[in-house]
């Protein structure tokens, strides 16, 4: 992991000011250092300076660890380290990282910074140490170094800014820690009078400059020895009041007159207020009371997975066997349903509920798991839509070819599709985010964590012993520590990872719970790559593995006198796809049970077999001799079978005299009216009547038309009629004109608009010199540039504000930190700490003098 | 991986008849699963909850039906489907009535859940009385068959073991002279006496009858038998004057005709089931005697008044007999919860072995209508389009021929058009028995055809249900009755037993081809195939060209 060579810096240079921004990203000042790499001789400075020391493979390392920063590739370590310190990269690798690593950020979040080594090990292993956290702490800060989410030597550790402003507390994101912010933070917003007070109460010598009373209170809270000996003094309500502060959240509402044991905190600074309503207690107070701890629980060491149930190996491989078959004959039995064109494609993609009901009822299971083999289907690539106008689902080419693979291989190809794919069935039914129903196939089903998860569960799945099925809780519970994720309200992984549970149960990649054989072949080639060229590949090795746990397919069937044929076991396929023509199919699973019926039979010949193919047919595949009444059936339905005849024809000539109608069949001019002789006084023309007519007039004959019901029509010129119809309505140019009632109504209004616009204004307070022209007009990006740099040296500002109702005023405020689209200043124009959205603020301008 | 049985995704079991491990493998499997079809190669069993619950009562758990399941089966045995087997089962015995010494009549639990669950049914409230303590609770006496079918319907059946009164004493023997019970006959009286009450499956032709008998003669009660008909009722008085103590005025019928109430009295279900103005006045029967035993005659007929009036008599034995448990409206619920679980199920291919019953040889004829019948058939009113074909001309052809064909032996020609039948005795010079012949003409017919003095006899439908009829070698049916082709089809089995002399027995069913006769028929041989009858379709001009050959 390549973090040693940082040990062995000696040197301490602190070349930052205090002004918050360490300038890990500065390039410039690295570059004296570039040529340093790999024998650094003083500590790092900055972010780029520490990368820059580290050896080829462990930048790799990070650039493994980290995907995101490798594109576009980066011209240079400082444009990396720029890149590693962005928002959404350290999120993202924040959200990848362990329980212990993020409890380890978290503590390095609320520490010093930079901290010192034993630092970090008091807060998470608090005063009293802990063995376990004191072994997995330097692989946890190993790998927190490797992902350049911390720097600096063990002397002066340093978590990433961004990542130090994601985790450490504030009062918008409570840190997991439940602590605080330090007394230095808390009072940075407090009118000095009031950190005056707070120093009399906790009997500090009075000091007019707020920087040393923030150190002097700061100093009373990190003593130890004082602290004990000021809590001793505590009325016992107070100390109640502290323990349900002390593991968070650390912020309390108060009234106007808080109750005495609250006061008392609140005048002995061991609560401060935060704003009118609300106090909070300071870190160092409540670090004070843990015992040093800045988590309750530090979990060091992953949860192990427990054994639930073990089983014979072989057990699990049979069953599991089992139960992929199961998946083979769903997949294709859904794919025969959709065989001759499946249901139509929603307007905004995805099977409508109706039709997965229908899926469901059809495969016999239910719609949770009919959703699962479509996505199966769809995600293999053997279903998709057809693209045509009136679009529906149909199978692929590819499913054809599927078809003709061996089991083993079907199932390989179903299995490594899932294994990698991040379309996720179970959300079937569920709700997106704007209360819309997510369809089977529609869109909006894709999670990317989802082949991760799959991955990393039957990988701890495989780490167990042969045969063995896990209790969920403890893997979920495994998974959890693993990937500890601390956004969203919709926690997705678990439910990934029961839905991972579930479905390889149904796919037959686990037996009874356990990874089978072959399930662990699956993973062992298909790792969670994203490229999906090598997936056809991958699941070799497991169909050579499930192949010889598949029943061998059977090539005949046990005919039986109720009209019933058995085939004990898979059937071969021209076999099946020929029974499934010739017979209904009564009952599935190991074996299967078809039934003849008139219509079955029916069926058959009218795909086109004889009946004495059907005998030879039955009599190749039976293993015993064809029943009697079988045969019978077979000839009965034979017999009548095209007995009538139907075809489409437009028009048609009849005449009682059979020569001519000779004699016009055999004139060639009639060819174009493809004439056809049905019997000997009646010709089908596939031209139209009135075609036809003229056609015969032309050749000299004298036709007439007959209706349907065989009259003779007497044709003559018709009047044509629309049905009846309204006359159409006016349409006059421009608007309709308007009543009195509009007219009376729009002259109100304008009056009103008018005296609003024309009215003389109070003039709103002016707290600092006006300059020409009222509120102070910068852009957004000034405003945030100033605003930031404000929180750093602490000064004032004068802004321009806009309220939600759309007032404008000016305020002198100081602000005291800046984060998601909100600045929280202490308004000495209101003489109160407020949050103003920064899109509200018009502007700012520096004071030219401290108002306060 | 070799084993005879087939575990399908739908619970039903296909059981390979000639496999090696095929008769191990029923008797694992019959204590559990129904048989839905014996046709020659492969039966078909299936789980159901009652099934299961049946296996239970007598004994069985969850394991030695799984291990069952597993050990035979040829592929891996789905496992949701074991888990399912094991949780049906869980859900019986957790519920079980009984008498407490102190409060008469209370439910008791094992599983305290389970009782809150189904105490907070609505339909429980109104028939339990006071919770005694955690796991238990009242039980109105009177309420007893209603409690069992209403948690049976919420998915957890109650074991009854609060026992039954005696009734009033009544002597009965077996007489057994010359005959005895056959073996699967005693095992089945057995196996009802020891369970208390419940339900002896045995195929037809096997002797429920004696079965009846000998569950009387443990007894040794006054009993009520219900049966389906007057002639079923007479059938049972004969054999049980026959084959038992009781004499003649013993035995009391209850019937649309005659109401004597004896200490064993036959009543019908009909009789039972009249209703005037709303009530049923003959409902008093079941209070008339205190009853020591109650018989159900094919209880897989019995009408849904009948479950109403033995709910009130779970105090008392009862004993249900059937071929099949399978009922057509489904309330195999009932009779579960009502008469008892089965008590008895005997393989049907073990009986047949051992010789006491044998399927006939069946063959259906199939006649062309004439053109000018086929017209009058199509443009017949619905009603009365099975008459048209029914009675073609041509079958009387077909049946005089096969009457040629079986000359010297004992002939039945069997019909339902009294017209057609009236024909077929003129020309065949057979005497014709129906519905307006005397009963002491019958008899005398009857007489004479058992003795062979005459050997065809041409009866209608009335004589089909008669018990009397003798049996014959040969039977010919012109024209079925469209009402339940499986109560027919038994009572054709009834008629043909097989011969002393080893005659095979023939049954021949005259059809009319392309009509709805023939749909019927269709029914009726897949009832026949499924219980293994073999039968065979040839056409009416085959067998006429081949009886003139």
């Amino acid at each position: 992991m390549g973090t040693g060579e940082r040990d062995q810096e000696a040197h301490v240079s602190e070349g930052t000011t205090g002004a918050g921004g360490t300038g890990e990203a500065g390039g410039t000042t690295g570059a004296a250092a570039a040529e340093h790499r790999g024998t650094p001789t003083s500590s790092p400075r900055t972010l780029a300076e520490a990368l820059r020391s580290r050896p080829d493979a462990s930048l790799a390392a990070l650039l493994r660890a980290r995907p995101d920063l490798l594109t576009p590739v980066p011209n240079d370590l400082t444009q990396l380290a720029t890149r590693a310190g962005t928002r959404a990269s350290v999120v993202r690798a924040l959200e990848r990282l362990d329980r212990f690593a993020l409890q380890t950020a978290q503590a390095l979040a609320v520490a010093p910074d930079p901290a010192p080594y034993p630092v970090l090990l008091a807060l998470l292993a608090g005063d009293e140490g802990d063995t376990a956290v004191e072994s997995a702490l330097p692989g946890a800060l190993a790998g927190l170094r490797e992902q350049a989410l911390v720097w600096g030597s063990d002397e002066r550790l340093r978590l990433v800014r961004t990542a130090r402003e994601l985790l450490a507390p504030s009062p918008t994101h409570p840190s997991p820690t439940g602590l605080g912010p330090t007394v230095a933070e808390a009072t940075a917003g407090m009118s000095p009078g009031r950190v005056q007070e707070i120093l009399r109460a906790a009997q500090l010598p009075a000091t007019h400059d707020p920087v040393s009373a923030v150190a002097a209170l700061t100093s009373l809270v990190t003593d130890r020895a004082r602290m004990s000996a000021l809590l001793d003094t505590a009325p016992p309500e107070a100390l109640a009041v502290l323990d349900r502060l002390v593991w968070g959240p650390p912020y309390g509402e108060v009234s106007a007159d808080p109750a005495p044991p609250v006061r008392w905190l609140r005048d002995h600074g061991l609560l401060l207020p935060t704003s009118a309503r609300t106090v909070v207690l300071p870190r160092e107070v409540a670090l004070h009371l843990r015992a040093g701890r800045a988590h309750r629980a530090p979990e060091p060491v992953a949860p192990a997975v427990a054994p639930a149930k073990e089983y014979r190996p072989q057990v699990v491989d049979s069953a599991a066997a089992g139960q992929a078959l199961t998946a083979l004959t769903m997949v294709e039995d859904l794919l025969a349903e959709w065989n001759e064109g499946g249901p139509a494609v929603l307007r905004a993609g995805g099977l409508s509920v109706r039709d997965l009901k229908r899926t469901a009822a059809a495969l016999d299971t239910t719609e949770q798991a009919a959703a699962f083999w479509l996505e199966l289907a769809y995600t293999a690539g053997l279903l998709a839509s057809d693209g045509e106008a009136d679009e529906r689902y149909a199978p692929t080419p590819a499913y054809d070819s599927w078809l003709d693979l061996p089991p083993a291989e079907r199932w390989s190809r179903l299995a490594a599709a899932w294994l990698t794919a991040t379309r996720t069935p179970g959300l079937v039914g569920g709700q997106d985010a704007r209360a819309r129903t997510l369809a089977a196939l529609g869109p909006d089903l894709d999670r990317s964590p989802a082949p991760e998860v799959r991955h990393r569960v039957l990988a701890l799945l495989a780490r167990l012993p042969e045969g063995t099925a896990p209790d969920p809780e403890t893997l979920l519970a495994r998974l959890h520590w693993e990937h500890p994720t601390r956004t969203g309200p919709e926690d997705l992984r678990p439910k990934l990872a029961q839905w991972t549970l579930t479905e390889a149960e149904l796919l037959g990649v686990t037996g009874r719970g356990a990874l089978a054989a072959h399930g662990r072949e699956l993973l062992a080639t298909g790792g969670p790559s994203r490229t999906s060229t090598t997936t056809p590949i991958l699941g070799l090795a497991a169909a050579a593995a499930l192949a010889p746990h598949l029943p061998e397919p059977v090539d005949h069937v046990l005919l039986q006198a109720d009209l019933t044929a058995v085939a004990p076991g898979p059937l071969r396929r021209p076999l099946a796809a020929t029974l499934n023509v010739l017979a209904d199919i009564e009952s599935k699973g190991g074996a299967t049970v078809y039934r003849f019926t008139p219509a079955s039979v029916r069926r058959a010949l009218d795909a086109g077999q004889a009946a004495s193919d059907l005998h030879a047919f039955l009599a190749a595949h039976s293993t015993t001799p064809v029943p009697q009444p079988l045969s019978y059936l077979i000839d009965d339905v034979a017999r009548r079978h095209g007995h009538l005849r139907v075809g489409a024809a437009s028009a048609y000539v009849r005449c009682d005299d059979d020569a001519l109608l000779d004699e016009i069949v055999a004139d060639k001019r009639s060819a174009g009216l493809r004439l056809r002789r049905l019997a000997p006084t009646v010709l089908a023309a596939q031209a139209d009547p009135a075609t036809l007519l003229e056609g015969l007039r032309a050749m000299g004959y004298a036709p007439a038309a007959e209706s349907a019901e065989g009259d003779v029509v007497i044709t003559r010129a018709d009047t044509r009629r629309t049905p009846p119809r309204t006359a159409p309505a006016p349409v006059p140019e421009g608007p309709p004109l308007p009543d009195e009632t509009l007219l009376g109504a729009a002259v109100r209004a304008i009056r009103a608009g008018d005296e609003a616009a024309t009215v003389v204004r109070k003039e709103a307070p002016h707290t600092a010199p006006a300059e020409p022209g009222g509120l102070p007009r910068t852009t957004a990006a000034e405003t945030l540039a100033t605003v930031q740099a404000a929180v750093m040296t602490g000064s004032a500002l004068w802004i321009g504000y806009v309220n939600a109702d759309g007032a404008a005023s000016q305020r002198v405020i100081a602000p005291v930190r800046v984060e998601g689209g909100f600045v929280t200043a202490y308004d000495h124009t209101a003489d109160e700490v407020r949050t103003y959205p920064l899109h509200r603020i018009t502007g700012v301008a520096e004071l030219a003098d401290d108002p306060a | 991986m070799n084993g005879p049985l087939i575990v399908q995704s739908d619970k039903t079991l296909l059981l390979e008849v000639d496999h090696e491990q095929a008769d191990a493998c029923r008797r694992a499997i019959a204590p559990f699963a129904e048989l839905e079809r014996a046709p020659e190669h492969i039966h078909t069993y299936r789980l159901t909850p009652l099934g299961l619950w049946n296996a239970r009562a007598a004994g069985h758990d969850a394991e030695q039906v799984v291990d069952a399941l597993v050990e035979f089966s040829r592929y891996p045995v789905p496992h949701a489907l074991l888990v399912d087997v094991a949780e049906t089962m869980a859900r019986y015995g957790r519920l079980t009535l009984s008498k407490h010494p102190v409060h008469g009549l209370v439910l008791t639990t094992t599983d305290r859940p389970v009782l809150e669950e189904i105490l907070r049914s609505k339909k429980v409230v109104p028939l339990v009385g006071a919770r005694i303590d955690a796991d238990t609770v009242a039980v109105h006496p009177s309420e007893r068959g209603q409690i069992k079918q209403t948690l049976l319907k919420l998915g957890w059946p109650a074991e009854d073991l609060a026992g039954y009164v005696d009734g009033e004493a009544h002597p009965i023997e077996l007489a057994e002279d010359g005959w005895a019970l056959r073996p699967y006959q005693k095992q089945a009286v057995e196996g009802f006496w020891h369970g208390g009450s419940g339900v002896v499956v045995l195929p037809c032709g096997a002797g429920k009858t004696l079965v009846g008998a000998g569950a009387m003669a443990q007894a040794k009660a006054t009993t009520l038998i219900l049966v389906t008909n007057t002639v079923s009722a007479r059938q049972w008085k004969h054999e049980l004057v026959k084959r038992t103590s009781l004499t003649e005025d013993e035995i009391g019928e209850y019937s649309g005709t005659r109401k004597e109430i004896r200490p064993v009295t036959i009543a019908t279900y009909q009789v039972l089931t009249t209703r005037r103005k709303g009530v049923y006045p003959h409902l008093e029967l079941f209070d008339s005697r205190d009853w020591g035993l109650i018989v159900y005659d094919e209880v897989h007929l019995l009408p849904a008044p009948v479950f109403k009036f033995t709910a009130d008599l779970q105090a008392r034995r009862r004993l249900g007999l059937t071929a099949t448990l399978v009922r057509e409206d489904g309330r195999e619920s009932d009779v579960f919860s009502l008469i008892g679980p089965k008590r008895f199920d005997a393989p049907w291919k073990e009986i047949e072995a051992q010789g006491y019953i044998a399927p006939a040889d069946c063959v259906e004829v199939r006649v062309n209508l004439t053109d000018s019948e086929r017209l009058a058939y199509a443009t017949a009113e619905a009603e009365e389009k099975y008459r048209f074909c029914a009675t073609t001309a041509t079958k009387r052809k077909v049946t005089e021929a096969l009457v040629r064909k079986f000359a010297g032996q004992q002939i039945l020609v069997i019909g339902q058009y009294i017209d057609q039948l009236d024909e077929l005795g003129e020309h065949l010079n057979a005497p014709v028995i129906k519905g307006e012949t005397p009963n002491s003409q019958r008899e005398k017919l009857f007489e004479s055809f058992r003795q062979g003095e005459i050997s065809v006899l041409v009866v209608s439908k009335v004589a089909n249900f008669s018990i009397d009829l003798p049996e014959a070698t040969v039977a010919i049916q012109v024209s079925g009755t469209f009402g339940s082709r499986q109560e027919e089809a038994q009572r054709l089995g009834r008629v043909l037993r097989p011969k002393a002399d080893g005659h095979q027995a023939h049954f021949y069913s005259v059809v009319a081809r392309d009509t709805l006769d023939q749909d019927f028929a269709a029914h009726r041989q897949r009832f026949l195939a499924e219980q293994g009858y073999a039968y065979r379709i040839v056409d009416a001009d085959d067998l006429l060209t081949g009886d003139l050959g």
